[in-house]
């Protein structure tokens, strides 16, 4: 079997590929951190993976979930309606990208994928 | 690989958010300039600028719309803050009265929103050396 189609790998896959979103995300709540009634943005996929896992759902099945983009309606606003906090969406991109350094290495390794990348998190 | 081009998406987020920026920096500069100007070619004294900015969005892949980065939608100009009447009769553009109307430009107000500007801009430009960061990781996946 070729290791990188095993559900592992798939899995490792996703949250690069979920990182890479979220960095997305992250650019589009600092460019609006000034637009009136803007309301921050957040991408889940790391919590909705490990609340799966609890659940007791198989890596297989991990593989298969996707992100999700929602807005961020616990953040108070500001009095123009915006609720993007410039110093919380910059520890959140470095955050990120630590993330994303993280993943890539583990990929390039291709050894203790799945756990490595839930437990370290 | 497809993962280098989801970080153009993200860049260039980052860069309307420079622009954006950018022209409230050039309209702070303007208003700052004209803080004295009592007479327009509209008549009346200098009315201060302020722009509208607002989200950009795209349909994403699964239907929904995302933020794909700021864009300015006009300059409008600020008519709900008052011009300051003085109390001046040598100025070239009193009334009878002697009063002169001052554009409603409060200086203090603008180098706050300057400020405001600059370190939005600061972080724009540091999300952009991230998405050359994480690039370049991914590039060094790729080999």
């Amino acid at each position: 079997m070729n290791p990188l189609e095993s559900p592992n790998s798939r899995l490792l896959l996703s949250l690069l590929d979920a990182t890479a979103q979220r960095a997305r995300v992250i650019a589009g709540n600092v460019a609006n951190q000034n637009t009136p009634g803007y309301r921050r943005q957040v991408l889940a996929f790391e919590d909705r993976l490990r609340e799966a896992l609890a659940r007791g759902r198989s890596v297989d099945e991990l593989a298969h979930m996707t992100p999700e983009v929602g807005e961020d309606t616990l953040t108070p606003a500001r009095a123009d309606g915006n609720n993007v906090n410039l110093e919380l969406e910059m520890s959140a991109m470095r955050e990120n990208r630590l993330l994303y350094e993280m993943y890539s290495t583990l990929h390039a390794s291709r050894a203790n994928l799945i756990t490595a990348a839930l437990e370290s998190r | 690989m497809e993962g280098i081009r989801r970080f153009f998406g993200g860049f260039r987020a980052a860069a309307s958010g420079l622009a954006a920026e950018r022209a409230r920096v050039d309209v702070i500069a303007r208003n700052i300039a004209n803080a004295q100007t009592t007479s327009t070619p509209e008549g009346g004294p200098y009315r201060r600028e302020v722009l509208r900015f607002a989200p950009l969005l795209e349909r994403a892949e699964d239907g929904r719309m995302r933020t794909q980065g700021v864009r300015v939608v006009g300059v409008e100009r600020d008519s709900s803050t008052p011009f300051e009447r003085i109390h001046d009769p040598d100025h070239p553009d009193a009334d009878a009265e002697g009063f002169v109307l001052l554009p409603n430009v409060n200086t203090a107000r603008e180098m706050a929103d300057l400020i405001t500007a600059m370190r939005a801009y600061e972080a724009n430009a540091s999300v952009q050396e991230n998405f050359v960061s994480m690039a370049e990781r991914a590039l060094r996946m790729a080999q």
